[in-house]
Parts: structure tokens; C-alpha cells; sequence
């Protein structure tokens, strides 16, 4: 769990080495450890090996040691040793004092290789003299600079080759080598003992110093007066130094306490607080330093010396080196950078890691060629990526829909070509020489270019802000301008098209999944973010028919935003939190625990990157930790981010009873019975109201109230105040408590006291509806009913299988093949005109206690509780229930038959075909093709014209056609 | 009485955004910003983990269960913008079939009744809505909405079949023709009906009473009752209930059931449609019923995902 929260790469222990100061070579490749006995060699390929060791004799420790930063010297490292430096070459694995440099008359507190020349190095002391010293000449120092105080620090400036800066107490003073009488300038920076002090890597008037009064300040020497920024801590700072990558900035604190974290990260961009913690040393820093980077190599590391006698060497993955880039001024645009691939932020970074850590030159192909000669004045230090739009163009990452960039380094240019829907856009891009070095690209659009001309102005315009923004930081453009070109017309498009252009704005989406998956990583809780809803952390359901499921936040996850403020609504805002933009801390009091968990960089997994939903939650959760348990390395903690989902038995709090479901019974032969089993299974369930209904049914449904057939006898019970109306009242009560179950079952036991004339196993038919059906129903003849019948439905012969209804026949005309539908005896029926039955008709509907006019309305009571039932596993009961359906749930769909066209042979409806637009079939006897009415043989498939048909089977058994098929005994009818 | 009768501990190694029983209630799903969803067997207060589905490339939002009668189907939405439909065959869970037919977050996936057959609404931060049909031989129809929602759609819910008046003049002996529709509510604050007329879906009725991001929707089932009933909830925190006594479905009325004092993230109406449950950023439930007068009340407290749901003995009423 640890490694999820820091980004250690590799921990070696050398528990004997006692070692006071180390520095890692500009290949790279080792590191050494100084030792008082021994000088360790590390080999940062392998760290793990057993380290080479350098005997050394002196009674003194090393103070400091530091590798030549040039490639040419790579072999040479400087070490000093009290008044001394000793000057060894390591060369296959063996090491050796080749020179001394004396001259200092007491200590040495700081010695810094130049930058420019790769035999000068500068030695500060306690002795008020800072020496300059030519390796070639190691009498004396080629350079004397008299400060008076005694120095603690010094170092050369990184572009310009004259300069350097020393730190006296609190003051810092600025040489000029060549004048070396006095001072170029004093700044009195501190008010206590600078403990740090590192040049700006590519400004060449801007350093940091680090001191014992708790900050870090940051000076441009032209303006003594006032710091640029400060840093505040609550301890005071060992050292703070420049990062390779731009922006950052690596400070080690004194720390109060053993184990208190010291080396953190931060972006000079935003001090309010750290972008990440290196966590894992149990004491002091002692020294940390860059390894330079490996050529291809996105990450960084760092290399760290604690007086825990380890050595540890951390990730920095552009991940984190994007954190420090991260500018809240700039949120949109950089947002919409940062949502590329991480290829694309290590390639806008690059040119500041080659300023940063050898001298930057102006022309970049030179420097290009120095890497490859070496040794020359500059660029030695770096192993890394020189910046060249070569590069760039093929760093660039533009695997986007419809966009297509051609590349021409040569010419330092390219050309965008964009589709959009109907529109085209083809622009022209040119780099200057000095490109990205505060040198922004020039946009043109040129034919056959078809956006309008406003639009044109505003893309440009906005093509112009972005790469200034980016350029300004000598930084890559390229893949910035193009994203924007596209989100750029992407929502102008939407909005001139509507929603029924889709297919351009399918940009990414549609691709393959694994090609979309490291983008959606990249941009969780970023700007794209905005319109997605924040994630729901607690819920609840109600599922099946009694259970309610709920989950909420464990409870040792907390917000951190204040309980007042509400949650926010999108998902974007999680990236606030999590850079740190909205929770400013404070050193010491908050985030040294917090700041684990905070900066847990996305640098380990793809999945971590993601989890940051939760982030949110957790950082108050860990100060809830510390607060109960002081002192537990929490990082191995397993953090329990999922709750428990609960689920909880709610039924008593609905209307309906799963008891109840199980025992009412419904005995259409024995209504009364019915009624007091169900009133007393009611009871049973504590249901009294529901008991008194069952009573009052069963009064209701009593012979003596049951209505005579004759209309003319008496009043039906039903019209009594007591009858329907009762029931109607009881109905709506039952409604308005959502008690379907009651319903249901009142509305059954009624139905099946007075079941309607046509049998309740057929459709129930209002009357006003009825009296629209017989025309209507003539034109669309049932062919459910005859095919179910007949049986004999393998229509798979080979000419014509079918039962063809002509439209416009009458039913008179139904043959003895195929059957009539029951429907028409019922609506023919039903079709009366003697009034005698239509007044019959009425009595019927006024003796039944349930309105006619809602049995819609009750069956879907029905069908509702059926479905209840139905979850219960009363597969039975729900049967049932439904059984008093007037609408039966699932209509049989019975046999269709189909027609193949005897010509083409494809699927036809009707007497035409479809396809060959020919008559789909012929009558077996006359050949000639059948318009009208007609009749095939189930079993063989052959027929013909009804007429036809008829005349021949008065006379024959077997089939017209000669199939041998005994149609009259096959269709049996 | 209301008891827990299960604590089910999922074991996700992230954070839990939904978890669903299916139609018998035999079964839970559950989805998390692990990035997987699990299903447990949960009869008889066991917790079995019977699958962890894994496909999504993103935190998965929301999940739901098809009808039985389609087989054991289960539908998950992400924020990798797909929609997964996972099915069990002979005991093993597999993808049935992935929708990427969304640009952004797929924010919410609802079965439709299943007199519709197998189909699946989809609402996305892209501001569409899409409606996936199942045709049969592991073919799916896709119809989508653009731009239902602008700026983004939040969350979507069917209406039950039996919906009133379509019943009307149905010709008999023929499967009734319901119409389908569902609710959608978005970043528009809106909530938005939605009816199929003729195969296309057309915007039927737009519902303002909100005044920010409308995160949830919920068409409340029915019991045959004329009335239709919607619940919608806010990050402005208000929870509204709609109801709509006409026929013809045009003539919308919101009550507000409460106001919280954060966002509310969900709503859910139990079987007979009378029980809400509600939950949201303060990290409680509340359940709440209308009492015969038609008032709302809350008749629980769930709280701090420790307690179970209690009766509060004192229903406190409702602003209205």
C-alpha cells in the first residue's frame, strides 16, 4: 500500500557507510557516497550490488562531494575533506586521489564544478575566501574572491559563465569572476544563516535561497530588495533546488522530529502548497540529487541520501511532473492540454530539462551537435532529449478522427487538414528558427479551407493564445493548437448542425477501446469533466418487492470541504481538490500526514489514476487516523473505500402482505367461502380493515342478493347505496394506500360472483366499443383460431403454403377447410338488433356490482398484483388471479402462414410478390394464378381457387397437384 | 418489522455508486470505481460472489437488471462512455453485447417494462440518450436522441406499461399497444418525457421546477391507478413529485416533497409505488410516504451507513 501512496523506485541500505555527502555522476550511471573511512561507489544500474569502494585516510569527514558535470570529465569528482579537496578519477571500477587542491586555511563548507568550463571549480570556506580553481594548474586558485564573511554556500550561475553566488550568514553575494575585488552584488536575503542556495536553471538573474528562519525565497539579483516569492515553512529549510522539469521546486526541511517527513515537491507556480511528498526515509536528507535522464526516458529520478543509511532513488513520472506545471491562472487552456497523453507534457517539458541541467545554448541544432562531440562548453551534464522539431513532430500525439497532420521538419512546417461533416479545414502551420524558445508559430488557413470567415478569426485567435501561452514557457505547441482547433469546431459544428450531424462529433469514442482507455485514465476529474454528474457515494433501492438495498460512504470516510458546503455537483471539481487548489495547507500542522495521501500521484498503476474519485473523502480521514493512532504507518494500511451495502426487509412498511399473497384463496364455486377464509387470513396478518371488507363481500356476494335474469323482477342489489357504490368507495380507499393486493382481490371475488355473459374466458367487450367491431373486424379475418386448430402446419413443401383470406370476402364465404373465428360468431351475436336483448344487455351491466365501465381499470389491478405475485415465486396464485382478467395477459399468438412466391421463391404477403411483382401463386387445377379466394392443403401446401378446389375434393381424397397427399384426410376437416 | 437482513461486505476496492437486486430479489449487483461489477447470491442472508464482471475501463455508475423472463441480463453504464451488457450462460457471466455509441460518461441505463421486449435507455453526459433493442440474434437496435439533454443527461427512468388512458380504445383480442415512454433529467435542470410515436421518439413534456443539475428520475410503478407519478431530485437538493391525472398525459402538477440541505442523488419508489426512498451527499436515506391527505412524510431515517431504517415516531411534515 505504501508504494500506491509514494513513488520510491529502490532502497538500498549501506548500513556501515556513515557516509556524510554523495553525488551522482552526469552519465547517470553512479553515485557516490563519502564515507570517513571509505568512499562508496554506487552503481545506479544495479543499486542493489555490492557498492566499490575508495579507501580514504583522514580524521575528517567529506563536506562535500560533486561529480563533474561534463561529459568529458564524467570520470572526475571533487571531494573536500576539512581545509583540502581531493580530486579523484574513477575509471573501471577503481578510483583514485589523482590531485589535491590546497589552499583554504580552514574548512571547506561548498565546492561547485562551472557549468561552461569542465576544469574550473569553485571552493567556498569558513576562511572568508571563495577560490576558483583551473584542475590543470593545482598550485594555487587561478581566482581569488576576498567576501570577508565566511561562506556556506557557493555556486556558478547556469547561463552565464562568469557568474556565481555565495551565501554568507544571511546575505548573498553575486561575483563576477572576472572582477574578482569585489562583489557584483549583495542581497540581503535572510535574517538567519542560508543553509541553500541554487540557480535558476534557465533564468540567469533568479536564484533560491534556503534558510534557518523557515522560508524559501526566491530573488532576481537585479531587484536585491525584494524577493520575488516566498515559500513558508514552519521549519526551517535545509535546501531547496531547482527541478530539472519546469517549475518545480525540491526542498529538505530540518526536521523537529525523527521520522517527520522533510523532501517534498512543490511548483514554483503555486506555494501554497506541495504537489508531492517523498515518503520512505526515516531521517534526515542528507543530500539529494538528480540522476540525468536516460535518452527516451519520461521519468525522472531522484536520488536521496539519508542519515537512515539509505539510499533511495524515486520515481518522477510526467505525471507528477505535470503537477508542477499545473497553473491555476491558466486552468481552461492548460485543462484542455493536459488531457492528452502524458507523451505530450514530457515533450513540452523537455526543453526545460535540457536548460535546466546543462547550459542552455540559443541554437538548438548546435546543441545537438555538442551532445554527440562532447566536452565542449555546454550540454555535457545532459544525457537527454535535445528539443528539436524534429522531435517534436515525432513525440506529437494526433491520433484524432479526422484530423490529419502532415509534417515537414524540414521546412519547419505543417499542414492540418480537419473534416468536420460538410465542412473542411486545412491550415498552415510554420515554426520560426527560434521555435518554442518564446517563439510562437504563425496560423494560416488556406484552401479549399470552407469554415466562414468569422469563424476563421475566432480560430485564429484562439490558435494565437495558445501557442503564445505554451511558447512562452518554451514550450511545444503543436499538439495543444491542434486539440483546439478540433474542440474548436467540434462545438461550433454542433451548434450550426444540430443534433443530426452526429458522426463527426463521434470523435474518440468510437475507436477501439484500448485506444480510448489511456485517454479516459488522463482526464478523469479534468475539464472534460465538467458536464459529468459527481459520483454518487450513497444510495438506495427498493428491489424485489420488500427489500430496500442502501449503501452509503463507510464512516471513516469524511468530506473535506466543511459539512456546510454542499457536494459538488460535477465531476471536475474532484481535480480541484485534488491539485491541492482548493484544501491550501499548512506546513507542519496539516500536511505532513495529510500530504501521504493527498499526493498520492498517479504514478504507479493506471488503476490509482483513476481512483481518484475518492480522494475527496479520504484526506480527512487520514488526519482522523493520526488523531486515534499516533504514529502507525498508515501507508500499509489497507483503506476500506468501499461500504457495506445493507439490505433490509421494508414489507411491513407496504400495503401489500406476502402472507396474505399466499393464503387468500379465490374459489369461483364457492364465493362465501372465499370471503371468510380471506377475511380470516386478513385477520391473521393483523389486517382488521381488510377482515371487514372480506365481511362485507361476503355479505355482498350472498344467493339472496344475487340478481335475477329477468330486468323486470326487481332492482339488482348492485344499484342499492350499499352495492356498487359501497364498493366503488372501498376501491378508492384501497387505491389511495396503494393496496393492490386488496384491490385485486376484490376486484376477482367480484368478477367471479357475476361473471360476464360471454364467459369470462373470452374477451370482455364494453358495449360502446363492441358496436365499432363487425365491419372492422371483417376486413382483418383471424387466422389465429383455424391455424391453432388445424394442427397440421409443417408448411414446409415446396411450391405454396399458405391460408390466404381475400379481402373483401365475407365470412358466409369461409369453406370447409379453414374455420371461422369464434369472433365472428360472438360479434355476430352481439350484432342484434332486437331491443329486447339490448335492454337484457343493460340489466346485465347494471346487476354487476363492479362497474363495467372501469374493468380496464381492474384488470390492470389484476395484472399489477399478478406481477407482485409473481416475485413472490406464487406463480399459481398470480394465475389465479389473472384467470379474472377480462384481458387475458399474453394473447396466443398461434401459427402464421407464410407465403413463398411459386416464382421467385421469396417470402410474399398478399397475392403479389414483393420482389418479382408476379402473382405469388397458382391454383393447381386451372394454373392459372389466384386473385381470389382460395384454399390450400395444410400438409402438402397445395390449392388453388376455392371454387376449383371444391369441385374436386366432392369427388377426389388426394391432391390436385398429384403429390399423393391425402389432403381431406391431412386437413381435418 | 423492518430488519436488516443482510450485510453484504462487496470487497471493492473503490467506491460503491449503485447496487441492485434483481426481480426476485435473489441477487445483488453492485458497481464501483473499482472499475467492476459483482454479483452476489444473497438468498437466505448468504452473500456468494457469484461473478466479477470486468470490462469497463472507468468507474461504473450504474447498473440494472433486466426481466427474468430474458434471462439473467444485467446492463452497466461508466464513465468510459460504454454500456455493457453482461449475460449469464449456463452459470457464467459474459458480455452480451458493449455499447460505444456515447462520447462522453454514461451516466445512468434503465430497462424498459418487458412488454416492450429487451430494451435499454442509456442517458450520457453527451447530452444524448440512447435506446438499445434487442432484435434477436445477438442483434441490438440503436436509436438515439441527440441532444435530449444539453450540457449533459443525468439519469433516465421507463414509465410502467400500464399506463392509463393508452388502454383506452385498444381494439380487443389484439396485444394492447402501449406506449412507451420514459423520463430523463439532465444539466438543463429539466426533466424531460419522452414517448415513441411512429418509431421515433419525440420530446413529449418538459417539467421546470428545478434550479439546478437534475441527478435523478424516477417513474413511480403502478398499480392500475389513472394517476402517473415522477419523482425527480436536485443537487439544489429538492425533491419534486409529479403527478398527472389526465389521460392524455399533458397536464403535469409538482409538489415538493423536501428540501435538503445537499444534493440529492437518488430516488427509488418500492413496488406499489407509495414508499420513496431518497438518498443524496449527506449520506443518509430517507424514506417518505404520502399519506391519505396526500402529504408527504418521512417515515424513516437511514443514517451514516450504520443504522438500520427506524420508523421515527414523531412523521415530521413536510414544507409545503
Amino acid at each position: 500500500m505504501a508504494a500506491r501512496w509514494s513513488s520510491e523506485n529502490v532502497v538500498v541500505e549501506f548500513r556501515d557507510a556513515q557516509a556524510t555527502a554523495m553525488s551522482v555522476d552526469c552519465l547517470g550511471s553512479h553515485a557516490v557516497l563519502s564515507g570517513r573511512r571509505f568512499l562508496y561507489m554506487v552503481n545506479l544500474e544495479a543499486p542493489s550490488e555490492p557498492p566499490r569502494k575508495i579507501g580514504r585516510q583522514s580524521k575528517w569527514d567529506v563536506g562535500t562531494v560533486q561529480w563533474n558535470p561534463h561529459k568529458s570529465e564524467s570520470h572526475v569528482f571533487a571531494a573536500s575533506s576539512n581545509q583540502r579537496v581531493d580530486l579523484y578519477s574513477w575509471r573501471e571500477g577503481c578510483g583514485e586521489v589523482h590531485t589535491s587542491l590546497q589552499g583554504h586555511t580552514r574548512v571547506i563548507s561548498d565546492l561547485d564544478w562551472s557549468w561552461f568550463e569542465p576544469e574550473f571549480l569553485v571552493t567556498s570556506s569558513v576562511d572568508t575566501y571563495i577560490y576558483i580553481w583551473d584542475t590543470r594548474d593545482t598550485r594555487k586558485p587561478t581566482v581569488a574572491l576576498s567576501a570577508v564573511a565566511g561562506a556556506s554556500q557557493v555556486k556558478w550561475n547556469r547561463k552565464n559563465q562568469y557568474l556565481l553566488a555565495s551565501s554568507h550568514d544571511g546575505d548573498v553575494r553575486i561575483w563576477d569572476k572576472r572582477k574578482p575585488n569585489t562583489a557584483a552584488e549583495y542581497v540581503a536575503a535572510h535574517l538567519s544563516k542560508i543553509h541553500g542556495l541554487d540557480w535558476h536553471p534557465d533564468n540567469e538573474f533568479i536564484f533560491a535561497t534556503s534558510s534557518q528562519d523557515n522560508s524559501v525565497r526566491f530573488w532576481d539579483f537585479r531587484q536585491p530588495r525584494k524577493y520575488l516569492n516566498i515559500l513558508s515553512c514552519q521549519v526551517p529549510v535545509w535546501k531547496a533546488r531547482y527541478t530539472p522539469f519546469s517549475n518545480g521546486l525540491v526542498t529538505v526541511m530540518v526536521p523537529q522530529l525523527r521520522r517527520e517527513n522533510s523532501l517534498l515537491l512543490w511548483s514554483t507556480l503555486d506555494l501554497n502548497s506541495p504537489v508531492h511528498a517523498f515518503v520512505g526515509h526515516d531521517d534526515v536528507v542528507l543530500e539529494f540529487r538528480w540522476r540525468p535522464q536516460k535518452e527516451g526516458s519520461k521519468d525522472y529520478q531522484l536520488v536521496t541520501w539519508s542519515r537512515d543509511q539509505t539510499l533511495r532513488i524515486w520515481r518522477v513520472d510526467p505525471q507528477l511532473q505535470k503537477l508542477c506545471v499545473s497553473d491555476v491562472v491558466e486552468d481552461l487552456m492548460e485543462r484542455m492540454s493536459l488531457t492528452v497523453e502524458s507523451e505530450k507534457s514530457l515533450s513540452s517539458q523537455e526543453p526545460e530539462s535540457q536548460h535546466s541541467v546543462g547550459p542552455a545554448s540559443d541554437n538548438l541544432q548546435d546543441q545537438d551537435g555538442s551532445l554527440i562531440s562532447g566536452g565542449r562548453q555546454d550540454s555535457a551534464v545532459c544525457s537527454g532529449l535535445p528539443q528539436t522539431l524534429q522531435q517534436e513532430f515525432s513525440l506529437v500525439n494526433l491520433q484524432i478522427r479526422n484530423v490529419n497532420v502532415e509534417m515537414d521538419a524540414v521546412n519547419r512546417s505543417c499542414v492540418v487538414s480537419a473534416h468536420f461533416g460538410s465542412h473542411q479545414v486545412h491550415l498552415v502551420v510554420k515554426f520560426p528558427a527560434q521555435y518554442p524558445n518564446n517563439a510562437a508559430p504563425t496560423f494560416q488557413f488556406v484552401s479549399p479551407t470552407t469554415i466562414p470567415s468569422a469563424m476563421k478569426t475566432k480560430i485564429q485567435k484562439i490558435l494565437t493564445d495558445t501557442s503564445l501561452q505554451k511558447v512562452k514557457r518554451n514550450q511545444n505547441c503543436l499538439e495543444p493548437c491542434v486539440r483546439q482547433l478540433v474542440s474548436c469546431l467540434e462545438s461550433d459544428m454542433t451548434q450550426e448542425d444540430g443534433p443530426a450531424s452526429g458522426p463527426f462529433v463521434l470523435s474518440n469514442p468510437v475507436t477501439p477501446a484500448l485506444q480510448a482507455f489511456p485517454r479516459v485514465t488522463n482526464t478523469y476529474g479534468s475539464y472534460q469533466d465538467a458536464n459529468i454528474p459527481f459520483p454518487r457515494t450513497s444510495g438506495a433501492r427498493f428491489c424485489g418487492t420488500g427489500c430496500l438495498v442502501y449503501f452509503t460512504r463507510p464512516i471513516t470516510m469524511h468530506r473535506s470541504a466543511p459539512p456546510t458546503e454542499p457536494t459538488p455537483r460535477s465531476l471536475s471539481a474532484l481535480s480541484a481538490y485534488h491539485s491541492g487548489v482548493l484544501t491550501p495547507m499548512k506546513m507542519r500542522s496539516e500536511s505532513q500526514n495529510t500530504l501521504r495521501l493527498y499526493s498520492g500521484s498517479p504514478t504507479r498503476s493506471d488503476k490509482d489514476t483513476v481512483s481518484i474519485s475518492s480522494f475527496y473523502y479520504k484526506e480527512r480521514k487520514s488526519r482522523r487516523f493520526k488523531t486515534k493512532r499516533e504514529g502507525t504507518d498508515y501507508g500499509n494500511r489497507p483503506i476500506k473505500l468501499a461500504g457495506k451495502v445493507i439490505i433490509q426487509e421494508i414489507s411491513c412498511l407496504l400495503p401489500v402482505h406476502k402472507a396474505l399473497g399466499e393464503s387468500y384463496i379465490l374459489n369461483v364455486n364457492d364465493i362465501q367461502e372465499t370471503c371468510q377464509k380471506n377475511a380470516a387470513a386478513a385477520l391473521a396478518v393483523g389486517r382488521r380493515d381488510v377482515a371487514k371488507v372480506w365481511a362485507l363481500a361476503s355479505a355482498a356476494t350472498n344467493q339472496d342478493l344475487s340478481p335475477d335474469s329477468d330486468p323486470d323482477t326487481e332492482t339488482p342489489w348492485a344499484r342499492h347505496p350499499f352495492g356498487r357504490h359501497l364498493l366503488e368507495t372501498l376501491l378508492d380507499h384501497y387505491s389511495q394506500m396503494s393496496d393492490v393486493q386488496t384491490l385485486a382481490m376484490l376486484c376477482s371475488v367480484f368478477r367471479a360472483q357475476a361473471p360476464p355473459p360471454d364467459s369470462y374466458s373470452l374477451y370482455g367487450h364494453h358495449p360502446s366499443r363492441s358496436s365499432m367491431f363487425p365491419p372492422h373486424h371483417s376486413r382483418y379475418p383471424s387466422y389465429t383460431s383455424s391455424s391453432v386448430t388445424s394442427g397440421s402446419c409443417s408448411s414446409t413443401s415446396d411450391s405454396i403454403t399458405t391460408t390466404t383470406w381475400n379481402a373483401g370476402r365475407d365470412s358466409e364465404h369461409a369453406n370447409p377447410w379453414g374455420e371461422s373465428s369464434p369472433d365472428d360468431y360472438r360479434y355476430g351475436n352481439q350484432g342484434y338488433s332486437d331491443p329486447r336483448e339490448r335492454e337484457r344487455e343493460q340489466h346485465d351491466m347494471n346487476k354487476r356490482l363492479l362497474d363495467p365501465a372501469n374493468t380496464l381499470q381492474f384488470d390492470d389491478f389484476k395484472k399489477c398484483y399478478g406481477e407482485i405475485l409473481y416475485r413472490w415465486g406464487l406463480r399459481e396464485k398470480k394465475a389465479d388471479v389473472l384467470k379474472f382478467a377480462s384481458c387475458p395477459p399474453e394473447p396466443h399468438k398461434g401459427i402464421e402462414f407464410g407465403v413463398y412466391c411459386c416464382h421467385c421463391r421469396s417470402q410474399a404477403r398478399g397475392t403479389q410478390c414483393a420482389v418479382c411483382k408476379r402473382l405469388t401463386f397458382q391454383c393447381a387445377i386451372c394454373h392459372v394464378a389466384v386473385r381470389g379466394s382460395s384454399n390450400f392443403c395444410l400438409s402438402c401446401g397445395h390449392g388453388g381457387h376455392t371454387s376449383h378446389m371444391m369441385d374436386w375434393f366432392r369427388r377426389q381424397d388426394e391432391c390436385p397437384a398429384g403429390c399423393g397427399c391425402h389432403c381431406l384426410l391431412q386437413s381435418t376437416f | 418489522m423492518v430488519s436488516v437482513i443482510n450485510t453484504v461486505d462487496t470487497s471493492h476496492e473503490d467506491m460503491i455508486h449503485d447496487a441492485q437486486m434483481d426481480y426476485y430479489g435473489t441477487r445483488l449487483a453492485t458497481c464501483s470505481s473499482d472499475r467492476t461489477v459483482k454479483i452476489f447470491d444473497v438468498r437466505n442472508g448468504g452473500q456468494i460472489l457469484v461473478a466479477d464482471l470486468r470490462g469497463h475501463e472507468g468507474p461504473v455508475w450504474q447498473v440494472a437488471w433486466a426481466h427474468p423472463m430474458f434471462g439473467n441480463i444485467l446492463a452497466s453504464c461508466s464513465y468510459d462512455r460504454k454500456v455493457i451488457i453482461w449475460k449469464e450462460e449456463n452459470g457464467a457471466w459474459d458480455k452480451m453485447y458493449e455499447y460505444t455509441g456515447h462520447e462522453s460518461s454514461v451516466n445512468s441505463v434503465c430497462w424498459g417494462p418487458y412488454d416492450f421486449g429487451l430494451i435499454l435507455a442509456c442517458g450520457s453526459s453527451d447530452g444524448a440518450i440512447s435506446l438499445l433493442t434487442f432484435t434477436g440474434d445477438q442483434q441490438w437496435d440503436v436509436k438515439k436522441i441527440s441532444n435530449a439533454h444539453t450540457i449533459g443527461c443525468n439519469a433516465v427512468s421507463w414509465a410502467p406499461a400500464v399506463v392509463p388512458g393508452s388502454l383506452i380504445d385498444q381494439p380487443s383480442g389484439q396485444k394492447p399497444n402501449y406506449v412507451k415512454r420514459f423520463v430523463s433529467g439532465g444539466c438543463d435542470n429539466l426533466v424531460k418525457l419522452w414517448k415513441e410515436e411512429d418509431g421515433q421518439w419525440k420530446e413529449d413534456q418538459k417539467l421546470e421546477a428545478h434550479s439546478d443539475w437534475v441527478r435523478d428520475v424516477g417513474w413511480a410503478p403502478s398499480i392500475g391507478l389513472p394517476t402517473s407519478t415522477i419523482a425527480s431530485c436536485s443537487q439544489d437538493g429538492r425533491v419534486f413529485i409529479w403527478t398527472c391525472d389526465d389521460p392524455a398525459g399533458n397536464t403535469w402538477t409538482a409538489k415538493l416533497l423536501h428540501k435538503f440541505n445537499d444534493v440529492v442523488w437518488h430516488v427509488s419508489w418500492s413496488i406499489t409505488g407509495n414508499i420513496l426512498a431518497v438518498s443524496g451527499g449527506d449520506n443518509k436515506v430517507t424514506l417518505w410516504k404520502e399519506s391519505m391527505d396526500g402529504q408527504w412524510a418521512c417515515i424513516s431515517d437511514v443514517s451514516k451507513g450504520q443504522g438500520a431504517v427506524s420508523t421515527i415516531t414523531d412523521t415530521q411534515q413536510n414544507e409545503q
